[in-house]
């Protein structure tokens, strides 16, 4: 089998704009506005292998409706198809809210860097996520999960704005049996059946027992958020390094060449998305 | 691949660009380095105004009414039905019963046709164009005081001038190309005045810089000259030797209170008597102003104001010295000079003179009516006899453009027949019992008149797509429907017929437009070379005429109802009814959305967020779009831009006019925000 | 074949009339209305050469064109259908500047840098670039300072010197050399007059610029942050982000890719050049903007073109060529930037602070306000930050802004779900 490396060599010099289309099999609404799309890899296995790491994203089309980056929300372990959460947003994501199951979409990639996975073994992992930016987290919870003896004990904290917008309630029931596995959920607003906390994500430091020295720290989700957050765990005394985080910006080609993603000399579509505290502290403030 | 130069086909600089053609589609475009306005550069119109020409969206058929949808249908078959619902209507109600709404979009030659088709086939003055909406005002009002209408300078003479007073224009927003002349000129050391209500990214370089409230430039106008004629500025030769009625205006404006002034426009006496100063000690002074001027129904009395300003102080009839109108669209001076107006004909020959009659009469071979037109705005609101049933419109979208659309479109739609001509399927056209499928800019050639007079080619890059042609031909094809035979070959042969009728428009001949950057008017003979600045010597009218200009104010002022100030306007991005500019992907990305202007005070006052939905609610109407937070507008005013048919700002304005341009009040009106 | 030769100039035509017959001959040609544009000739006979004046645009969009359809699409049924459009040119350039051919080799390290891009490689492989050094600069160039003319050192096919009656003509890579070779009886051996001719033209070139800057200071003034936020301010009012600066400069490549339909079922993927001066540039699809400001939009294309693409690629983004400097409405371009930047001072350094003191810095909360929230905050247990917002002194998103600025972090975000538009 072709490893990783060959992998890359090949799709280096293949032609990198053009997409392969793959058939959607199914879709399932997460909340109102966003839905998840799971995609049969079978079709392009032969030609282009499909391996991925957590936090790697992938550049999605739709007829006439251009080209957008969406994380991948899925396992890896699973090889003959990705999930892609959906957040309506745009022309895109619009057209994509618009597809039924059997279209086919474009799909080419995986692009990014991922999660540091070697970095993150033998630790303590404490997840922050909110709204949507709980998606490419599930990757990588399902993966440590998958490789459960690899991590220590796992926490996850998950914020949305209503009850209504979580995402992915199954998984979060399901995760909230595991063994050495955390999962505490807040809302910013509540609705009638709610009961549990309410209250922003940095509300619930108090709730989780924290130990910064021997624990990683991934967050994702709206800026504002992630600022409070990282603005805590340093307080807390979480190292530069163990804080992980990713970059939202605006892509157009994923592999570096057109220049929107750019941030200092690097590009987020290449050099990222995945960024530790200490590095995306280094990059010069005028971005 | 290979190049063709045309104008661009957005606003009023005239901006010459070649147009890339490979494979019979236009690529992209190279601005003309030599070109005196372009200079190597456009805007971000400019660059990207090749992108819709190919959009899918382009009209490529006839299209006709049948059981209340528009279906495809062949040119014989949609002209024969316009012509003969025109002539129906035309035996049943009379001739004043058709009108035509003509284009400054469109070339000259297009916009004479029509006006020719509209006098001389359906035999009406009913005739009018969106000048009507923009620059009226400056040619009622410079024509009284001076005898033209017109920029009395060329554009590049701005960077030669020593004080520029801008007013009532966004420049850098809305004339890019321009403003880059006032930023040469600062660069060598010029003054630089700015008056308006909105902080416009110009007032960031202004030596001074004036807020008044909207409406008042009367008052602040009237003030700066009476300190100008309490301080000894008068340019007393110029006054003497070049001017009438200086008498009676002097007494008029001892008259004037200048303590009015802070309490009306909340200018301070302090402020206005630097820019008194700095405007009236130099040589070479230039004003420039735009919509923020004319869309008022006071649009002529500040026109008049304004050239009240530069006669006292001699501030006209020379070089890089006089009162520029900054017109909008790329042929919005065209239009008005081919006479697409209910009054006049070509070059400005009125309708009402027995011998200008005459002499189209004979070249015409018929008769034409003597009535004076209705005006655009007159045409949507006429009752009884003054009732428009049947109406063809070339290239314009009333249906966006014009104020208080929910009255408007209920006026299209009580038509008894409508033909649209255009490029896409406009709102305009959605209300057309007939859709006539017209060519863009690049598929046909012409010429167009820029905001300095400059007569320039537009030259056709491509064939007409599908079965489109260029509007040209569609009038010839139509009046020859309406046995009146238009046997043109070409808009070479048209311009030889207006060249023969229009005296300032008498030496213009395409082969002196192919090399040379086009030619100025008045250009009176095949051997005159043009005219870069007007009233050299004197002025066109004989003196200039001072006129006092007492204040008037707004139609519509804000109350405990609706106490915001809603002003109206566009951005750099857009380009009017955005049928054009919003299928430009660079530009749609720009400004996806509509949105409104306030400042982050009222907003917290309101508990409006930044970038999130509010209710703009007016008397007429109301309209749901983001807000955007800006300290560049005061508190109590909010600004929307007209482009979006989403959320038309029109919806909201008012169709009070001015008493003698009928220019619609779309700079004030009251309206109040409401949380969604 | 030696390593220079010499071309009478009669023989010019000639040499490009069998460069012609073979391949498409691209070179700048003054028009009829008197501009000077590249064009690709149809005929070597009734062409003006312009060897005077820059073209208008730089050599750029025959590498990355304006419009560029990188592939087809269709829907049938359910299926989505991709159909490759690659190009095959095979083009010669004559009579390019240093500069411009300078940018061309920067360019080529963009796209063959990681993922190959095949259709600029494409091109590229397949274009053989000689370029004409300058005698004397052209107004507003300045590209001795960029260190990419008047004259080449390396990286050309062909090089040619201009001495009177003939050219000096110095061969470089590989694909210059084919051409000599191929058609050797135009080109005759040099003299030692020749090439002291030759040498001293260059000095003379060399030592003729006025326009002079200093890049390298520049540059480490980016790099350390010493440029004052009333510098970027300015230029940001001045810019009116037409995109102007993009489009003509020879060096920048950033891109847009776009979907123009043909009709429902079909359409093109099309490349477009982009501008990073234009918001849309970095908007999301939410409406979020990392660079809203214009002036931060400026900064970034400053800090782009010299900063980082020194610290990635080893030379600036700038060659010097001055067609921003000539066509900016509001002079916000390379050359005066660089100028204005090395005249003026530093500015001072970001010192850490708590969260309290960090709003009240950025004037969201006066001392007394904050003093009285943190006394609340003792008996609420709140954390400081809930405190001033469930007190209404401040917003969520307000606090988020002065942190992030605090924190140097560049807007933060997840890439939860969508990155994009």
């Amino acid at each position: 089998m072709e490893d990783r490396a060959q992998a890359l060599v090949r799709r280096m010099v293949a032609n990198i704009y053009c997409p392969h289309p793959v058939s959607i099999i199914g879709i399932k609404d997460e909340t109102p506005d966003i839905k998840t799309f799971t995609l049969s890899l079978k079709d392009i296995e032969q030609k282009d292998p499909f391996t991925f790491r957590p936090g790697q994203f992938v550049m999605v089309s739709v007829l006439n409706s251009g080209e957008a980056p969406i994380s991948i929300c899925s396992s890896p372990a699973f090889s003959e198809e990705i999930q892609l959460s959906v957040k309506k947003v745009g022309l895109l994501t619009g057209a994509m809210h618009g597809c039924n199951e059997g279209d086919e979409i474009g799909l080419r990639g995986p692009y990014g860097n991922g999660f540091p996975l070697e970095q993150l073994f033998g630790h303590n992992l404490l997840f922050v996520g909110g709204g949507i930016g709980l998606a490419p987290l599930r990757s990588l919870i399902q993966d440590a999960l998958f490789n459960r003896s690899e991590f220590g004990h796992l926490t996850l904290l998950y914020g949305a704005r209503t009850p209504h917008d979580m995402v992915y309630k199954d998984n979060l029931a399901a995760w909230e049996t595991e063994k050495d596995f955390d999962v505490i959920t807040t809302v910013y607003r509540d609705s009638p059946a709610w009961k549990g906390n309410i209250g922003p994500l940095t509300s619930l430091w108090e709730k989780a027992e924290i130990s910064p020295y021997d624990t990683k720290a991934i967050i994702c989700g709206h800026p504002a958020i992630v600022s409070y957050v990282l603005f805590d765990l340093l307080e807390m005394g979480f190292g530069e390094d163990d804080i992980i985080s990713t970059l939202e910006r605006n892509m157009k080609c994923g592999v570096g060449k057109c220049g929107h993603c750019s941030i200092g000399s690097k590009y987020t579509c290449r050099h990222g998305p995945v960024f530790t505290y200490r590095q995306i502290k280094g990059f010069p403030s005028v971005l | 691949m290979h190049r063709v130069l045309t104008t661009c086909c957005f606003c009023a600089c005239g901006c010459n660009l070649y147009l890339e053609v490979e494979n019979g589609k236009i690529i992209g475009v190279t601005p003309s380095k030599q070109h005196p306005i372009a200079r190597g550069n456009l805007c971000l119109k400019g660059w990207s105004s090749f992108e819709f020409v190919h959009h899918k969206d382009r009209l490529q058929y006839p299209l006709i009414r049948r059981n209340g949808d528009l279906v495809q249908t062949s040119w014989e078959e949609a002209l024969g039905l316009v012509a003969k619902k025109f002539s129906d209507i035309q035996k049943n109600y009379g001739a004043q019963a058709l009108g035509v709404l003509s284009s400054a979009k469109c070339t000259n030659e297009e916009n004479y046709l029509l006006m020719k088709f509209a006098r001389a086939v359906l035999r009406t003055n009913n005739v009018d164009h969106c000048a009507r909406l923009c620059h009226s005002p400056s040619v009622i009002g410079l024509s009284n005081a001076f005898g033209s209408g017109a920029m009395t300078n060329s554009i590049s003479e701005l960077a030669g001038a020593e004080v520029i007073l801008a007013t009532g224009s966004n420049t850098t927003e809305q004339h890019p190309q321009i403003a880059r002349f006032i930023f040469d000129a600062l660069a060598k050391g010029a003054k630089l005045i700015v008056v308006d209500p909105r902080r416009i990214p110009l007032s960031r370089f202004a030596d001074v810089y004036m807020q008044p409230r909207l409406g008042t430039d009367v008052i602040w106008l009237n003030g700066m000259m009476k300190i100008i004629l309490e301080e000894g500025f008068l340019d007393d030769t110029f006054i003497k030797m070049r001017t009438e009625n200086f008498r009676t205006f002097r007494e008029a404006l001892r008259r004037f209170d200048l303590e009015q002034v802070k309490a009306i426009s909340g200018i301070t006496i302090e402020q206005l008597r630097r820019a008194a100063r700095i405007y009236a000690s130099v040589k070479r002074a230039m004003i420039i102003y735009s919509m923020g001027i004319t869309q008022h129904i006071s649009g002529t009395d500040n026109v008049q104001s304004i050239a009240n300003l530069a006669m006292l102080t001699g501030h006209v009839e020379q070089e890089f010295t006089g009162v520029g109108p900054l017109r909008g669209q790329n042929n919005v001076q065209g239009a008005c000079d081919m006479g697409a107006l209910p009054g006049t004909l070509s070059g400005y020959q009125s309708i009402a003179d027995e011998d200008v009659r005459k002499k189209f009469e004979r070249a015409w071979k018929t008769n034409l009516p003597r009535a004076p037109g209705l005006t655009a705005i007159d045409m949507f609101h006429g009752t009884g006899d003054k009732k428009i049933r049947g109406l063809l419109i070339m290239g314009e979208n009333p249906a966006l453009s014009h104020p208080d659309l929910n009255v408007m479109r209920a006026a299209l739609q009580e038509l008894e027949f409508l033909a649209v001509a255009d490029i896409f399927m406009t709102e305009t056209a959605k209300f057309a019992d007939v859709v006539l499928p017209a060519a863009s800019f690049a598929e046909k050639d012409g010429t167009t008149t820029s905001t300095e007079r400059r007569i320039q080619r537009v030259r056709q890059a491509i064939s007409p797509l599908g079965a489109s042609k260029p509007d040209w031909q569609i009038i010839c094809d139509l009046s020859s429907c309406m046995n009146y035979f238009m046997d043109y070959e070409s808009p070479a042969e048209i311009m030889e017929e207006i060249a023969m009728l229009t005296p300032i428009y008498g030496g213009v001949y395409y082969d002196r437009l192919e090399t040379g950057w086009g030619l100025f008017w008045p250009c009176l003979n095949r051997n005159h070379p043009g005219t870069p600045f007007l009233h050299k010597g004197s002025f066109v009218r004989g003196k200039g005429r001072f006129e006092y200009i007492p204040y008037k104010a707004p139609a519509e002022m804000p109350d405990d109802e609706y106490p915001f100030y809603l002003t109206t306007g566009r951005i750099a991005e857009h380009w009017h009814t955005g049928s054009m500019s919003r299928r430009i992907s660079a530009l749609s990305r720009e400004w996806p959305e509509a949105f409104v202007e306030i400042n982050p005070n009222d907003a917290k006052r309101l508990g409006v967020a930044n970038r999130k939905s509010v209710r703009v609610v007016s008397r007429r109407g109301s309209i749901t779009l983001n807000a955007r937070f800006t300290d560049d507008i005061p508190e109590k005013m909010v600004y929307i831009p007209f482009h979006f048919k989403e959320a038309p700002a029109n919806i909201l304005t008012h169709s009070h006019c001015d008493p003698e341009a009928k220019i619609p009040e779309f700079k004030v009106c009251a309206v109040r925000l409401e949380r969604v | 074949m030696p390593d220079e030769v010499i071309l009478n100039k009669e023989h010019l035509t000639g040499f490009l009339r069998k460069i012609a017959k073979e391949r498409e001959l691209i070179a700048p040609v003054k028009n009829i209305h008197g501009d000077t544009v590249f064009e690709v000739l149809t005929s070597v006979d009734d062409i003006s050469l312009d060897l005077d004046m820059k073209p208008v645009m730089s050599p750029k969009n025959f590498f990355l064109p304006r419009t560029e359809v990188l592939f087809n699409y269709q829907r049938e049924g359910k299926k989505y259908r991709f159909e490759e459009v690659l190009p095959d040119v095979h083009r010669v350039f004559f009579g390019l500047r240093s500069c411009d051919l300078w940018g061309i080799l920067f360019l080529d390290v963009v796209f063959q840098e990681h993922f190959k891009d095949r259709y600029y490689l494409n091109r590229r492989s397949n274009t053989v670039l000689i370029n004409i050094g300058c005698h004397e600069p052209m107004p507003s160039c300045f590209c001795k300072s960029a260190t990419s003319g008047p004259f080449l050192a390396q990286g050309y096919d062909l090089q040619f010197t201009d001495l009177g009656n003939r050219f000096f003509v110095e061969i470089g890579r590989p694909k210059g050399r084919e051409l000599v070779e191929k058609w050797d009886y135009f080109f005759g051996p040099p003299t030692q007059q020749d090439r002291d001719e030759q040498y001293e033209v260059v000095l003379e070139a060399e030592s003729s610029f006025d326009h002079i800057v200093d890049f390298d200071t520049a540059t480490s003034r980016l790099m350390n942050d010493e440029v004052e936020e009333a510098l970027w301010e300015e230029l940001g009012n001045r810019c009116q982000s037409c995109g102007g600066c993009s489009y003509v400069c020879p060096t920048c490549y950033c891109f847009n890719i776009v979907d123009r339909a043909v009709s429902e079922t079909k359409g093109e993927r099309l490349r477009t050049p982009d501008a990073c001066t234009l918001a849309g540039f970095t908007r999301l699809a939410g409406g979020h903007n990392p660079r809203h400001e214009r002036r931060r939009r400026i900064r970034r294309r400053f800090y782009h073109k010299l900063a980082f693409a020194k610290d990635k690629y080893h030379r600036p983004s700038c060659v010097g060529c001055g067609r921003c400097v000539e066509i900016c409405c509001g002079g916000v371009d390379m050359f005066h930037f660089i100028k204005v930047v090395c005249e003026r001072g530093e500015k001072s350094k970001k010192v850490a602070l708590t969260l309290g003191e960090i709003l009240l810095n950025a004037g969201l909360i006066s001392r007394e306000e904050l003093e009285a929230a943190l006394e609340r905050q003792l008996t609420s247990g709140k954390a400081l930050g809930v405190q001033l917002i469930d007190d209404g002194l401040v917003t969520r998103d307000e606090i988020a802004h002065a942190l992030s600025i605090q924190l140097g972090l560049p807007e933060m975000a997840g890439t939860g779900g969508v990155v994009g538009r």
